[in-house]
């Protein structure tokens, strides 16, 4: 439930954050630089007195909608191989995994921050490389599910009715191979997000003037002990986004497993 | 052998000696000897050949290192160092230096004239990468008329050229080392100066000790000082004010307050002509229009500017690549924020509905973006609709530096007037990258460096200033101050604006 609260509020605050914000998020205060939580300024403001809660709600889209969309092209890669590796078998099988256990190896942080290297830096290029670096885990896992679906009797069934291939994949395997997909992608959009937020953190993600929140966190750190609210208010915001996603992945999880008595 | 009897810098001119090295620092009591003193730095010592090293804590570590022909002392005037004397002729086109007797290098061998003609050779030939070339370029031979004795013939009059021998990347390195393999000069050290080098290690600490043969009877009095690499710009803070750190070479203006409060640390502030500029190239639209870099010249608030990005250390500038702490400065008239003014200028130059503009910022340092950014907010009034786009620094040199025509850059002092348009912005300047192209500027600049009568000097500078200011090849909001720290048992630590020169052979601990 609450891993619940914490999305709806993560996903309101991306959809329609920009809308809310109370100021320009650009707009310099001079007067009122680094200061902390006012009437006006409800979260405090930073180095150039620009509002935080307005850079907060619209940094949210660029945020939350990184880790949706990397972990939405992992999954997407992910899958694909992982079906096909499956349902194949045999020495494609063999082949794909195998090269996939190789890229597991490398923690996917560091596999990250490797592809952004090597594409260069910017948000799209780290969704990239996020969406790279998730692929080899979401293969492993679409492909157990499907080696256990595949010998079931339903596909069976279909397979003795001649059914096509693709048929038999499309209808059949995937339908009931996505539960744990669907699960497993919820949980690693946190990871994306915080990915995110690293690279942003880094300089290797988005750039100035944006204001996504790993971003904000760096700029805002050399006035850490000026204004703790400059970095305290994005970083909880990518704590709280990144809960939300876990925690509800979780609940997803328990609702779907029929093993798990409630 | 000539003397002239002129005021400061041409008195460079008349005979330096030794014993006229200023007392560095406010040292309390007689130095005393030994310890070892911690620097923390923030940048990778990456190299340390002299010829081409350009890395904020690689020039402490050769100033340690290596000694010049001549040295520029707190007071920016040339000193001598290797050089205890030297003389120029009447028309100071040629320039005789002499040499210390005895004095070796850390590997025993001695330091004679030909050692300084091998450098001053290797400097200048176009095939070795060499950062004091475009400053040195004047000269026409070097050779050396006796062990001790060098003499400069240059091709053109240049009454600076004892601050030019100064030049940090201009230090004495053995005939030896030169004639070898040049990759060696990247880790072997082997100079005349003060400390000796004993470890490097680019990614953590550089070690060196004292040199109990250096040329100045009694100096150093530190046994060994040490360069510690914190890459953390927060760990470096933290380590300095609560661990063993003795100096930290620079403080972030963020930090300055903080440190600068810390009991036991004494704060420094140096004024320096240390600048952002924005580069807007004469030879791509809109800026070939004057009255499209005027306008946004007009929409930057400078004071602002001073006290969102520099914390109130540093001060607004108004476009002049000179600071007051050069000589031949000329007062500079201020330009207030004005976006009418700016407003009209854009629309008088065609552009009625405002610009739209991508302003490209290296992401490193931060101060580059963040003055973009500030800039892009306060042009907007002013119809400027500027798009910051930062960039990782290795693809800003390789695409925007030097081609780009709208971007942000970033510019250390230099010791002269001369040093600091042929860096820049005249047609043959090293790293010209404006394409003002300009042969009165280059005629005047040139004027100004090839005589030593002092009004004749000002005259040009004053003249090529103006130029600079009516033609605005840059903006130039404001000049950064040099902010160090020590602690309050560090004694005779001093820096200099241009933060090339750090004495730290003066430098003793009262503990």
């Amino acid at each position: 439930m609450t891993g619940l609260g914490l999305l709806l509020l993560v996903m309101g605050a991306a959809t329609l954050g920009p809308l809310l914000a109370p100021y320009d998020p650009q707009a310099f205060h001079p007067a009122t630089r680094l200061q902390g939580p006012s009437a006006a300024h409800w979260l405090g403001t930073d180095q150039f007195g620009r509002d935080l809660l307005s850079r907060l709600l619209n940094g949210a889209p660029s945020t939350v909608y990184f880790g949706l969309g990397a972990t939405l092209l992992g999954v997407g890669a992910g899958s694909m191989i992982g079906v096909i590796a499956g349902t194949a078998g045999g020495w494609l099988d063999s082949v794909i995994m195998r090269i996939l256990d190789g890229l597991l190896a490398v923690p996917e942080l560091l596999f990250t921050l490797l592809i952004v290297t090597f594409l260069g830096g910017g948000m799209g290029q780290a969704m990239l490389a996020v969406a790279i670096a998730f692929t080899p885990g979401m293969a492993r896992i679409a492909r157990s599910s499907v080696l256990s679906i595949r010998t079931r009797e339903y596909v069976l069934a279909a397979v003795a009715r001649g059914e096509r291939a693709h048929y038999i994949v499309l209808r059949e395997v995937l339908p009931n191979a996505v539960g744990p997909i669907i699960v497993e992608a919820t949980i690693r959009v946190a990871f994306a997000i915080m990915i995110g937020a690293t690279l942003g953190f880094l300089g290797l993600g988005a750039q100035p003037p944006s204001t996504e929140w790993g971003l904000m966190v760096a700029e805002a750190r050399q006035f850490m002990f000026r204004n703790a609210w400059t970095v305290a208010v994005p970083g909880v915001a990518i704590a709280m986004a990144a809960m939300g996603f876990n925690l509800f992945g979780d609940a997803l999880r328990d609702s779907l497993d029929p093993r798990r008595s409630r | 052998m000539s003397f002239y009897n002129v005021p400061r810098r041409s008195a460079l001119l008349v005979m330096a000696l030794a014993l006229a090295v200023p007392n560095l620092g406010a040292a309390q009591g007689d130095p005393k000897m030994g310890g070892t003193l911690k620097i923390s730095h923030s940048t990778r010592i990456a190299t340390l050949n002299v010829l081409s090293l350009s890395g904020p804590a690689e020039y402490p570590v050769i100033d340690m290192a290596y000694s010049g022909l001549t040295r520029i002392g707190p007071d920016s005037q040339p000193m001598p160092d290797l050089a205890e004397s030297w003389e120029g002729s009447a028309d100071a086109t040629e320039f005789t230096f002499h040499l210390r007797e005895g004095v070796t290098f850390h590997d025993g061998t001695p330091a004679t004239a030909s050692d300084v003609v091998a450098t001053f050779e290797a400097i200048l030939d176009p095939d070795i990468p060499a950062s004091a070339a475009s400053v040195l370029n004047m000269i026409d031979t070097v050779e050396a008329v006796d062990d001790l004795t060098v003499k400069f013939s240059l091709k053109t009059p240049f009454a600076d050229f004892p601050t030019s021998t100064a030049h940090a990347n201009a230090r004495i390195m053995s005939e030896e080392a030169l004639a070898g393999d040049h990759a060696m000069l990247d880790t072997v050290v082997n100079g005349t100066g003060p400390f000796k080098m004993e470890s490097y290690d680019s990614a953590r600490i550089t070690r060196l000790v004292r040199n109990d043969d250096y040329f100045i009877e009694g100096k150093p009095y530190l046994d060994a000082v040490e360069m510690h690499l914190f890459p953390d710009l927060a760990a470096e803070t933290t380590n300095f004010l609560s661990g063993d750190i003795d100096v930290m070479l620079l403080v972030q203006q963020a930090d300055y307050e903080r440190i600068s409060g810390a009991p036991g640390v004494n704060a420094l502030r140096v004024p320096s002509g240390r600048y952002v500029n924005v580069v807007m190239r004469f030879d791509q639209a809109p800026f070939d229009d004057l009255r499209v870099r005027e306008a946004l010249a007009y929409a930057i608030d400078r004071q602002l500017l001073v006290d969102l990005v520099l914390e109130g250390l540093g001060r607004p500038a108004h476009d002049n690549i000179l600071s007051p702490e050069f000589k031949f400065r000329i007062d500079t008239p201020e330009k207030s924020y004005d976006p009418e003014r700016a407003k009209a200028l854009l629309a008088e130059a065609g552009h009625p509905d405002g610009l739209k503009l991508d302003l490209v910022a290296s992401n490193r340092p931060a101060i580059r973006a963040q003055v973009a950014i500030a800039i892009k907010q306060m042009a907007l009034p002013a119809g400027f609709d500027i798009n910051v786009e930062t960039m990782p620094h290795d693809t800003y040199l390789a695409n925007v530096w030097r081609k780009g025509g709208f971007y942000m850059a970033y510019w250390g002092m230099q010791p002269t007037e001369d040093a600091t348009f042929n860096l820049l912005l005249t047609s043959n300047a090293s790293y010209e990258d404006t394409g003002w192209m300009n042969d009165e500027f280059d005629a005047l600049v040139q004027a100004g460096r090839s005589t030593t009568i002092e009004s004749e000097r000002a005259d040009a500078y004053t003249k090529a200033q103006e130029l600079m200011l009516a033609e605005l090849p840059y903006i130039i909001a404001f000049y950064e101050d040099v902010l160090t720290a020590s602690k309050e048992h560090v004694q005779g630590y001093t820096l200099n604006p241009i933060n090339r020169y750090f004495y730290l052979e003066s430098v003793w601990l009262d503990e």
